[in-house]
This record gives structure tokens, sequence and C-alpha cells, in this order.
């Protein structure tokens, strides 16, 4: 079976905590390639703030996952991303064969931005 | 609002009136720039697309193709899964 390239986003349920997500993260990079899948990027973005509320949770830390394999082997993928407490989200895109790799942390915002937001989250905590 | 306008725009404002027909055409942004890529995962990009309140603004607005627009929606909604943007804002 022809394999393709694909690209997995899981989001980790932070109080895995640093290295705990580290761990998984290289546990699914594992399980992809037990699959048969070549993984060809992992980026982890680390702990980010969530657009809402997850498992009652702010934050989660994101893993995104580059790599080729077949559409069987991407269902096992799925299936025990699925099963996994830990992973809270996963969004799997099948990707363009010419399309370039994705660049180191796309979704960061700017520093400036960030650090703002960052500010303002500590700022609120203090107060509660 | 319509009447409100007129008055404020005095000061050498030239008012732009769009007659139906005439007026400026809207161009699709990502047919214009091809190297424009829409990624789930740019969120910067995507919230150009988005409403203060988080919705998808409609291409009847943006001036986006349908072909560019149908992609967007659907990064959209991508990254509304993984929480990189919101379904709403009013949340607490």
């Amino acid at each position: 079976m022809a394999d393709r390239r694909y690209e997995t986003l899981v989001l980790i349920h932070p109080d895995q905590g640093e290295a705990g997500a580290k761990e998984l993260a290289q546990r699914w990079k594992a399980l992809i390639e037990e699959q048969g899948g070549t993984v060809s990027q992992v980026q982890e973005w680390g702990l980010r703030d969530l657009a809402y509320l997850i498992a009652k949770q702010r934050r989660a830390f994101y893993v995104l996952y580059e790599y080729r394999a077949t559409p069987k082997a991407v269902a096992e993928i799925e299936r025990n991303l699925r099963l996994a407490d830990p992973a809270l989200r996963f969004v799997t895109v099948r990707q363009a064969e010419n399309a370039p790799p994705a660049p180191e942390r796309p979704a960061r915002r700017p520093e400036r931005e960030e650090s703002e937001f960052e500010g303002d989250l500590e700022a609120m905590e203090e107060v509660s | 609002m319509a009447d409100k306008g007129e008055r404020r725009g005095g000061k050498g404002e030239a008012r732009t009136f769009r007659r139906r027909g005439m007026g400026r055409r809207k161009v699709c942004r990502f047919c214009a720039d091809k190297s424009m890529v829409i990624d789930y995962k740019d969120t910067r990009a995507l919230g150009n697309f988005l409403s203060e309140r988080g919705k998808i603004i409609p291409s009847r607005i943006t001036g986006n193709c349908a072909r560019h627009q149908r992609q967007l929606t659907t990064a959209i909604k991508r990254a509304r899964t993984v929480a990189l943007l919101p379904y709403t804002t009013a949340y607490p």
C-alpha cells in the first residue's frame, strides 16, 4: 500500500509535566515507526495557552508530527491516541506531496505579543 | 447610520460611494498573493478572517474566492478542534 504524507498535532494534558510530555511524545513517535511510518519531523511547541478550556485545563503541551505512513497505520495511530488519556485532542491532516515541511513553530505569536499575554495571565493569577 | 456617516465625513474625506456593479472590486487575497498558504496552524493569519467574537467572516465581506474561502473555513475549524482558535469568546 502506498504511503502518504501526514501531519498530526497532539495536545497533551498539562499534568504530565514537561518530562512526561516529552516521554509521551517519544512514545508516540515510536508508535508511528512501529506502524511502518517514517517520521520526518517532531515539533514540541511546549506548554501553550488553549483558546478554550479542554478537560478543565487552560493549557496543554502541543506536539506536531510530520511523517509518511499508510492509511491503515494512521487509523491505528489515531486509535491509540483516542485511548490514551493524556492526549486531550489531536488532529491528523494529509499533506500534499509537494508541500514544504512545517516551519519551526508557525503558530507561535511574535515575542512581543506573547510576553504581553503571559504577563497578563500571571497578573490575573496573582490577584485571585 | 447612513445619515451620521454623511455628516461626519466632512473633512475633505472623499466619501466612498459604491454603486451597484461599480466601486472597488475586492480581490481574493490568496489569489492575489500565491505565496500565502492556508494552514490551520497559522493562527495569526487565520485571525484576520475572524470577527471579534471568533466567527468566520463571510467571503462577501473579505472578498475571498469560493475556493479559498472553503480552504479557509476548514483550516479555521481544524484550528478550533485543537484549541488554537476559539469557537467563541464568550466563555468565563
